[in-house]
């Protein structure tokens, strides 16, 4: 893991979090009806504790989820969306597959053309790869703002195990700088390598997966690559954190990692969405860490490690500044989504999903 | 007249899943060292036991590919394949190599790779252990089996589900002092009711791991013996049988592929099990408890009240904790059994007796092998 160039994972709070937005469709399938469809026991659900996920309406994509969360992002920044000169969309799922998402939420939030704007895919990871990104060119001075946009309504084959989890939802982040910043980066590292742990060939309608190989050698490899890194670059350890978030493909897997790491539980649990929304892909980890930025006090350290399938994760330590409370209160909050619900069959979710569909 | 035959040497990895190595380099560990410590100046046979390479690794001939990998040829070599009893299967052909005199050393490898696929792949070429045209096709499965033999022991024992928990229990507990085992962990009743359902009744806990492992044992005859730094141990018999399938059985809850191997092994050799270390072939949890009655330790319906008193069976934790890579399974037992009644031990597990008794079995009891060893000074 030597660094052969001069580069730095510490970024000492030059750079920050100015506003957050997320957005979970109202829709809910339970995970027991599923796996109750498809014949498969009822203990996997607890086993990789999901009760239930949230479905896009027929009228909800990547970029209309995306779009509210990065509308409520700016608002809760309190920022002229004009000064964002840069929007990277985190997807595996875009509505165009040639045509960029970003310019379609870009144009609807801000008026002028003097703007990047870009789609990133790296499965569940791109959104933290779009975070990344929106440091450098904030820290660079090349924008002022960054818009990084994590938002998936994520497939999976009906009767795959998948299907018990993949659900829809979306969670943005203004990235400025630091003296308009609520949360600061304090550092940040990567880890990537070539594992082909879960994908989807051009053309598939669905992706596939390596099952068991998803796990050890791809998620818990990367996750704990990436932290460990980390904590030597900043000469932190777990107990310097007052909370851990994981990307969440189930309630367990970041239960578990978390423990690998060595948090206890109570520093890993305000950051666990899945068992009640699913897993979003792009939107788990940072719909996480949005819940656990709204219950945050001013000071407290935060870890947020994102996993994508193929393979890698960043890893990310983020400090709390004063007035995060205020904050907080500008815009709808995770824990609002997580109440609105309404169930639907599962039938209604896959004609909603359009996994079944008439001919016209 | 029939030779001697003696275990020279074993040495085997963890059971795990090595998603980084292939089933050569997983033979390669293994084999250097049993052949530094096993002293032999030449080897006349290597017998390579094998379930899936076909299916899960695309090879056929697998044998001669190790030969070629290993640099071991032009040492002739087979590949021995009887289901799940794969392992004592390449070990009785080994036995009787050298019990006839054609050969005076043999290398025995046990090889299974099964984390290349996923679990349904690994499962769908498992089930072809039955009869696939009868009913492979027919969508039964090794533990479809399982789960119609408990829910018939359950019902003519009056036995409850819970009881029946007692074996995993037992077995991860045992693991827990083999270096050797794929799980090492405890496990609670409420655990092993509350994990996935396999087939009704059998839960997830109550079954093995999927795993891969590598596995060799050294035999010699007489000859090699004085050459010999390591303590040898003498295979004193390998006996087998076959039965029916499981629809043509008169009686399910017997096994009596397992009754013949062992009642001809006891008209040529007294056993007292009491006094013998045994290793049995759990795949489910419900079998340990048909085996442990078959072979007299306990009476029809009660094995699952003496489990906890049973210091002398499983030690290593057996399938359902050690793990069960299929065609090297056969071959682990010994090398533990071996390893516990000689002086090197399995960790820090040693048996204090002269007899060791190994049993693998394939399907429901489709064929049945025991192997006994005995510890010569």
């Amino acid at each position: 893991m030597g660094h052969t160039v001069n580069t730095s994972s510490r970024l000492e709070g030059k750079v920050g979090i100015v506003g957050w937005g997320v957005y979970v469709p109202i829709w809910r399938v339970k995970a027991i009806e599923i796996a109750r469809m498809w014949g498969f026991p009822e203990e996997l659900t607890k086993s990789l504790w999901i009760e239930e996920k949230a479905i896009a309406g027929e009228d909800e994509d990547t970029v209309t989820m995306g779009w509210y969360a990065a509308k409520v992002a700016i608002e809760r920044g309190g920022i002229d969306p004009n000064e964002v000169g840069a929007v990277f969309v985190g997807t595996e799922s875009k509505p165009y597959a040639v045509k960029p998402s970003a310019t379609i939420i870009a144009d609807a939030l801000i008026d002028t053309g003097v703007k990047s704007a870009s789609d990133i895919e790296f499965a569940c990871r791109a959104g933290g790869e779009g975070i990344r990104d929106s440091i450098a060119l904030v820290m660079s001075g090349m924008v002022k703002y960054a818009l990084a946009i994590g938002s998936d309504t994520a497939q999976a084959s009906p009767g795959d195990v998948l299907e018990l989890t993949a659900s829809s939802g979306a969670a943005a982040y203004v990235i400025g700088p630091e003296q308009d910043s609520i949360a600061v980066f304090e550092g940040s590292t990567v880890y990537v390598t070539d594992t082909t742990d879960f994908w989807r060939r051009d053309c598939s309608p669905y992706p596939r997966h390596g099952e068991i190989f998803t796990g050890e050698p791809a998620y818990f490899h990367h996750i704990i690559s990436a932290a460990k890194l980390l904590f030597e670059e900043l000469g932190l350890k777990p107990g310097d954190f007052d909370y851990a978030v994981f990307h969440q493909p189930n309630g367990k897997f970041p239960l578990q990692v978390g423990r690998m790491l060595g948090f206890p539980k109570e520093k890993l649990l305000p950051g666990i969405v899945t068992p009640w929304i699913g897993n979003t892909y792009n939107g788990s980890a940072l719909i996480g860490l949005a819940k656990v930025l709204e219950e945050a006090k001013p000071g407290s350290r935060i870890l947020v490690v994102t996993f994508g399938s193929g393979a890698g994760s960043d890893a990310f330590s983020i400090i709390v500044k004063e007035g995060i409370e205020e904050r907080v209160k500008k815009g709808p909050k995770v824990i609002d989504f997580l109440e609105r619900k309404r169930y639907v069959s599962y039938g209604e979710y896959v004609k909603s999903r359009r996994i079944i569909s008439k001919i016209e | 007249m029939v030779r001697d035959v003696y275990i020279l040497s074993t040495s085997m990895v963890k059971v795990d899943r090595y998603f980084n190595k292939s089933y050569k380099e997983l033979t390669l560990d293994v084999i250097a060292n049993v052949l530094n410590n096993g002293g032999v100046e030449y080897i006349d046979y290597v017998i390579v036991s094998t379930l899936l390479s076909d299916s899960i690794l695309h090879q056929l001939d697998i044998s001669t590919m190790l030969m070629q990998y290993l640099g071991l040829s032009p040492i002739p070599s087979f590949r021995v394949e009887t289901g799940e009893s794969s392992g004592l299967a390449a070990i009785e052909l080994g036995f009787s190599l050298i019990a006839s005199g054609k050969a005076d050393s043999i290398l025995i490898i046990g090889i299974e790779k099964l984390t290349e696929y996923p679990t349904n792949i690994v499962n769908e070429n498992y089930s072809k252990i039955l009869d696939y045209e009868v009913e492979t096709i027919r969508n039964i499965s090794p533990p479809d089996y399982a789960a119609l033999i408990m829910k018939e022991y359950m019902k003519r024992y009056k036995v409850s589900r819970e009881d029946l928990t007692v074996w995993p229990i037992k077995m991860h507990e045992n693991a827990l002092k083999n270096p050797y085992a794929q799980l090492r962990f405890k496990v609670s009743k409420e655990k092993v009711l509350n994990s996935i359902t396999i087939a009704e009744p059998i839960k997830l806990l109550d079954t093995f791991p999927i795993g891969d492992g590598s596995a060799v044992i050294l035999l010699g005859s007489e000859n090699t013996l004085r050459r010999v730094s390591s303590e040898a141990v003498k295979v004193l018999h390998i006996s087998s049988s076959t039965s029916q399938p499981l629809y043509l059985r008169d009686e399910i809850l017997g096994f009596t592929a397992l009754r013949n191997a062992f009642k001809r092994l006891l008209s040529r050799f007294k056993v007292n099990l009491e006094e013998t270390l045994l290793e049995i072939h759990d795949s489910y949890s419900i079998y340990a408890y048909l085996i442990l009655e078959e072979l007299g330790i306990a009476s029809k319906g009660k094995a699952y009240t003496m489990v906890s008193e049973l210091s002398n069976v499983n030690l290593s934790g057996g399938l359902k904790a050690r793990g069960h890579p299929f065609g090297a399974t056969g071959i682990y037992q010994v090398c533990e059994v071996y390893s516990m009644i000689s002086s090197k031990g399995l960790g820090e597990l040693r048996y204090n007796g002269k007899y060791g008794l190994i049993h693998s079995m394939s399907g429901p009891d489709y064929n049945s092998r025991l192997c006994l060893l005995e510890k010569v000074m």
